[in-house]
């Protein structure tokens, strides 16, 4: 029983080192934001397939999403949290289309180091079909997950 | 006749000796204790790492203190509450949550009561734990290809519990007065809030998480209220083979005697 007593100083220190570290802020290494995750697929083919040359830009922004990028697979399209619908163009191998999203909104914990993002829910895409054939929503809930929420055909 | 008054010298002298020492044995056989008092006592205690870890200034006050009551020599009733006040802030938001909890439960000493005797317990609480808090986000920000977005999370009030594992160990330092130390493993059944904006911090559990640990300091105060006299476990000593087993056992007799009568190890 001495014995035990005598130690009790040396585990209240490693306890107290083990409080200390347990209360040092950590760092965010999670993906914060939540996009639609869109992969390309050829109608042709019904093969995934990356196109040659990708453009997305959000109608009413001047800055692009991607602009003439080469193989992206899958395409990530970040949706505006503050609305409940978004269109882009898209500019694939050189063709136009324009793609809109309807959905709603919900704010998500990620973690305490991350804090807050926005999920949604995905209730409807349109699109023109120039090089578009058909757009399939395959995962309704937009998350930071990486799964593949819509296949574009084209 | 010298012959014979030295036999009967000796004869004399194993008598006594054999007296003296059937005499002593016998003196042992009475010291050893075959039980032990143990005062049943109810304890008052309180947290400090709570208050520490306010004063260094972490934006986190817990406030924490617990009354428990021997039913037995290893078995005591526990009741504790406490209230946590927390505050967090980063570049992306900043949360609060504040709100009292309870616990019950029982704690278990896995010491012998020759060893406890009343002053020293070690071993483990089992708690369910409830927890009733306010939490809040009065603002966050959001940035993404669309720009920058500004919300908040109204402060809603909600009911959580759990339940938690304390492995730990106390003694008493002064005359009814002890200390001890705490783990404290902790495990959410329901949060209180739905999943995607559980609180980030649960009033008597911590960081809101599926589990949780920490460390609890404290100090109690102990008020005897019964004695019991609690019985000890002797030891059986173990009875030397008979000849003929070990004629029976044959080569390996050598071997087993090596450790055969030592007593078993308990422990203390």
């Amino acid at each position: 029983m001495r014995s035990i007593i005598n130690r009790i100083p040396g585990v209240l220190f490693v306890c107290t080192l083990f409080l200390a570290a347990s209360c040092t802020p950590g760092s965010c290494f999670e993906e914060t934001t939540a996009d639609v995750k869109a992969s390309f697929y050829l109608s042709s083919t019904g093969k995934p397939t990356a196109p040659d040359s990708l453009t997305l830009y959000g109608i009413g922004k001047d800055t692009t999403r991607y602009n003439k990028a080469s193989r992206v697979q899958p395409a990530l399209i970040p949706l505006d949290a503050s609305a409940e619908s978004c269109s882009f163009v898209i500019r694939i191998n050189g063709v136009n289309d324009t793609i809109s999203f309807r959905y709603s909104t919900f704010v998500h914990l990620i973690s305490k180091e991350c804090g807050y993002t926005y999920y949604h829910n995905l209730d409807d895409v349109l699109s023109t079909k120039h090089i578009i054939d058909t757009i399939e929503i395959k995962l309704r809930t937009i998350t930071i997950l990486n799964e593949p929420n819509i296949f574009i055909y084209y | 006749m010298s012959r014979t008054s030295l036999f009967i010298t000796n004869l004399l002298l194993f008598i006594l000796l054999s007296a003296a020492c059937s005499v002593v044995q016998g003196q042992n056989r009475r010291e050893i204790q075959d039980s032990v008092d143990i005062p049943l006592k109810i304890r008052a205690g309180i947290d400090v790492t709570g208050p520490a870890i306010w004063f260094a200034g972490k934006n986190i006050l817990n406030a924490e203190g617990y009354i428990s009551a021997d039913i037995n020599e290893k078995i005591a009733l526990f009741v504790g509450t406490g209230y946590s006040d927390y505050k967090y802030s980063q570049y992306n938001y900043e949360y609060f949550s504040r709100g009292f909890f309870f616990k019950a439960g029982v704690d278990l000493n896995i010491l012998q009561p020759e060893v406890s005797t009343g002053r020293y317990w070690a071993g483990v609480g089992i708690r369910y734990g409830l927890s009733s808090f306010t939490s809040g986000t009065p603002s966050f920000t959001h940035e993404n290809y669309w720009g920058i977005t500004s919300s908040s999370l109204e402060s809603d009030k909600s009911w959580g519990h759990y339940v938690e594992l304390s492995p730990g160990f106390r003694a008493e330092l002064f005359k009814n007065f002890s200390i001890g130390w705490s783990l404290s493993l902790r495990k959410l059944l329901y949060p209180g809030t739905r999943s995607d904006i559980r609180p980030l911090w649960f009033p008597g559990y911590g960081s809101g998480g599926s589990v949780s640990a920490g460390v609890c300091y404290y100090l109690s105060w102990n008020i005897p209220y019964k004695k019991i006299r609690v019985a000890i476990k002797q030891e059986e000593p173990e009875e030397p083979p008979d000849e003929e087993d070990i004629q029976n056992q044959g080569i390996n007799t050598n071997s087993q005697s090596l450790g055969g009568n030592r007593p078993a190890t308990r422990f203390r």
